[in-house]
């Protein structure tokens, strides 16, 4: 009898540890409150600020340090780890005067620290892939190419809180460059003792408003709040995951099913029931970007510029967004993206005319009976494919042939960078800034001219705007060489791409914004 | 015996060594290098960074560098993950794709073997006829369509499961099932067949006359028998397998050496793809090496000779 009631006391044991398990688990499961979770496109290659190239690695490294300057939650530069800063009447002497703020470790952060990190970035031993990010600083290039020592560079602290930084021409975008992770400061305490492990979660140190807690390679990157940042007062979430989610298609139900908080894209094909559905979780965002085509103007048979004005002539923008595209993606005639602020672009906007076209391309030699055939290279992508068909039907409006191509993004632009192409598609993302774009078209700007186009009038006076310190004169010479440049059409804008995001509305202060910069210092948690 | 082990582990090393050379230099040959991309690096950058790799280096001196590597086990720094060395990243991705791996096999042997006998003893019925309408389903549907709707389903729909990622002990439950459910059609419809050929032979028709269940008889005389066709199924299924898995990490963002693999080819990140094939291959090529084994166990029958490698592959 005795030996039965052990055994019953035996088996409700092995079942309630059994249900107190599965309780545990489940628990595990359900994500505490306070945790953010945010879908990221992909795992970070790096969180070594020099050594990042990609936007996921940009998102969490902006909620790890803090550069001199930063964004705000509308995506405007605002003073960071520098309070303030005076320009020099030529515009070629910045002094920035940083605030008090401390490393995750509890040092102050001192000028010395960034005069040593912007000399890590551009010593050739780093091997920084974006180290040409800042090569107005003075002697930035011959630092980088091994020519010059560290010390050259034009970067010095005047005492612990004042950092001169000198450039090599005037650059009035100096505070958004420096927004980029590449002008972040790295703890020299740390690498002097850790070397190239610095960057593992047990030595990890920085003086942003998150430190970095955990890293499972494909799995998550934790942080967590740093009581010692400047601002921690104001910062209200505790945990941060990004959670690399390499399909859209599965980060899509990854949310549905309520695991992640925030994803960045989601099918486009899911968009119209998202809105009747989850209206108040979809956020639609244009980018500063530019969608392009891009014309080989070595060869025939785009050396012809009636050629090419033929085909730009006949492709109607608004149907391309409006109809195919439909996730209010803006159509736009300039190389400069519409939410540039203070850029006007001179270009025309409402050119299409398939008359003017067929006229054109009868002009150039081919009609009906000796009908223009080209090959439209474009990335591989449904919607990528959606586009282009639309644009070859459109050119077939007017007589023309095209073959379509597709690759991968890879061998895309290895293949335009070596000019092995027709007509293909192209697209420039970042700034706030239209120089970044127009200069695209540069003929000394090296193989992301992919057509290579050179005008001699243009480079004049893109090279005359380079030198000017005075930003709205500077800019008025740029709309004036986009005009002149665009009239040759050595591409064709078409438009800016959306940021299609899914936001959880427990999430407050997301707001959407033209750079998708969202950092989680400015967010809550319901 | 043992000079069949030693035949096969020299075909199983030259083998090995042939897929490394072939993958290294083929890699080589596909357009696009590890720091191409939208954005350009200047001439100097893009010198900094092929020193700091050896990938200025003449291509055979590059291969002799990395197969010494490989005799240390050394697989060199990623091209692509900075902050991690290949080594790391198969140490941390590899433990999650061999228990994905292992409990599809599982699942798919159990399941698969248990449904190809019960349609067996009811050879020619309705049930058997559903079932193989079933398997036929299954093994047409490849995991890149199951995996989606057995998310929607169980865990959009449902909330039974998580839909990815691997925060808890559920995580692996359906990707496990999407990548087995091919395999359990498979090993099912060679279970059934074996199954009926040894149903019909002398001794089960002897063992039946003396008034046998047929659970007995299965699992004591017939079963046994049937798995021989199975086993020898499941070295190539192995390997099948891990190319599936490739998909169902993807699927699921599990963080597996697939996911590796692919985004490393897609990267172009030499050395991390030159690991995960390196792994694969190994792999693969120890899984049908045991197979092989196992297999001239099992059939006393078969001689440990030519007609073996005949037989299994």
């Amino acid at each position: 009898m005795t030996h039965h009631a052990a055994r019953h006391r035996l088996v409700v044991g092995a079942v309630r540890a059994l249900f107190v398990g599965l309780v545990l688990s489940f628990g595990g499961l359900l994500h505490a409150e306070s945790v953010l979770r945010i879908g990221s496109p992909g795992d970070p290659l790096t969180l070594d600020p020099h050594r990042y190239t990609l936007n996921v690695e940009e998102h969490i490294l902006k909620d790890l340090f803090l550069g001199l300057t930063t964004m705000d939650e509308s995506g405007a530069i605002v003073p960071g780890s520098a309070e303030s800063w005076d320009v020099s009447e030529d515009g070629l002497e910045w002094t920035f005067h940083l605030r008090e703020n401390s490393w995750s470790d509890g040092r102050p952060v001192v000028a010395e620290d960034f005069v040593y990190s912007l000399r890590r970035l551009l010593d050739p031993e780093t091997a920084a892939p974006l180290a040409y990010f800042l090569y107005v600083i003075e002697n930035a290039q011959d630092v980088n190419a091994g020519s010059a020592p560290p010390e050259d560079l034009g970067v010095s602290a005047l005492d612990d809180s004042t950092l001169l930084i000198k450039l090599e021409k005037p650059f009035p975008y100096l505070p958004e460059r420096l927004f980029y992770p590449i002008a972040n400061p790295v703890p020299r305490h740390v690498i002097d003792e850790a070397g190239s492990e610095w960057i593992k979660p047990k030595n990890w140190v920085s003086n942003g408003a998150y430190s970095l807690h955990d890293w499972k390679p494909q799995q998550a990157v934790v942080m967590k709040r740093n009581p010692g940042f400047y601002d921690a007062e104001n910062v209200s979430i505790e945990q941060v995951e990004y959670v690399p989610v390499a399909d859209a298609l599965a980060s899509f139900h990854r949310y549905l099913a309520d695991e992640l908080d925030i994803v960045g894209d989601f099918p486009a094909g899911e968009l119209d029931s998202l809105r009747d559905s989850h209206a108040d979780h979809v956020r639609l965002a244009p980018l500063l970007s530019t969608m392009y085509l891009v014309f080989n103007v070595e060869q025939p048979p785009f050396d012809d510029v009636r050629v090419r004005r033929a085909l730009a002539l006949s492709i109607d923008r608004d149907k391309l967004t409006g109809q195919i595209l439909r996730s209010d993606e803006i159509a736009n005639a300039s190389m400069v993206p519409p939410m540039v602020a203070g850029f006007s672009s001179l270009v025309p906007t409402d050119l299409l005319s398939t008359e003017e076209a067929r006229s054109l391309l009868k002009q150039a030699g081919y009609d009906d009976d000796n009908p223009l055939k080209v090959t439209l290279r474009h990335m591989s992508g449904a919607e990528n494919k959606q586009i282009h068909v639309a644009i070859a039907a459109m050119w077939q409006e007017i007589g023309v042939q095209t073959v379509l191509h597709h690759t991968e993004l890879k061998v895309h632009f290895t293949d335009l960078g070596n000019a092995e192409f027709q007509v293909a598609q192209a697209g420039w993302f970042g700034e706030n800034n239209p120089e970044h774009y127009v200069e695209l078209l540069w003929s000394k700007i090296g193989n992301i001219n992919y057509g290579r186009y050179s005008s001699e009038e243009f480079d004049a006076l893109l090279e005359q705007a380079k030198d000017t310190a005075s930003l709205e004169d500077r800019v008025e010479l740029l709309q004036q060489a986009e005009q002149q440049a665009l009239s040759d059409h050595p591409v064709v804008p078409l438009y800016s791409v959306t940021i299609r995001s899914l936001v959880n509305p427990r999430v407050g202060g997301w707001s959407t914004n033209p750079r998708n910069s969202h950092g989680v210092r400015y967010m809550t948690l319901d | 015996m043992s000079r069949f082990v030693l035949k096969r582990t020299a075909f199983m090393l030259v083998t090995f060594w042939i897929v490394v050379s072939a993958t290294f230099f083929l890699l080589r040959l596909a357009p696009g290098g590890p720091f191409d991309s939208e954005r350009r690096l200047t001439p100097e950058v893009e010198a900094n960074l092929l020193a700091t790799y050896h990938l200025d280096e003449p291509l055979y001196l590059q291969y002799f560098r990395y197969v010494g590597g490989l005799i240390r086990l050394d697989f060199g720094p990623s091209l692509k993950h900075h902050d991690f060395s290949v080594n790391e990243l198969v140490a941390a991705g590899l433990p999650v794709s061999l228990m994905l791996g292992g409990l599809a096999l599982l699942i798919a042997f159990v399941v698969g073997t248990t449904v190809g006998c019960v349609a067996a003893l009811h050879h020619n019925t309705w049930l058997d006829s559903a079932l193989s309408a079933k398997l036929t389903l299954g093994l047409a549907l490849p995991p890149v369509v199951t995996g989606p709707l057995l998310v929607l389903v169980f865990a959009v729909g449902l909330g039974w499961f998580p839909a990815g990622g691997l925060d808890s002990r559920w995580s692996l439950v359906l990707p496990s099932m999407a990548l087995s459910l091919p395999f359990i059609a498979a090993i099912a419809k060679l279970t059934r067949s074996a199954c009926i050929d040894v149903l019909a032979q002398p001794f089960v028709v002897t063992a039946r006359s003396k008034g046998i269940d047929s659970v007995r008889l299965v699992s004591r005389h017939v079963l046994p028998l049937t798995l021989v066709p199975v086993l020898s199924y499941l070295g190539p299924a192995a390997a099948t397998l891990l190319a599936g898995s490739l998909v169902i990490e993807e699927v699921f963002s599990l963080p597996g050496l697939g996911r590796y693999f692919v985004q490393g080819a897609l990267n172009r990140d030499y050395t991390l793809v030159m690991g995960a094939v390196v792994v694969y291959s190994a792999l693969i090529l120890l899984l049908n090496f045991f197979v092989d084994l196992l297999y001239s166990r099992l059939d006393p029958r078969i001689q440990t000779d030519e007609n073996v490698r005949a037989t299994v592959s």
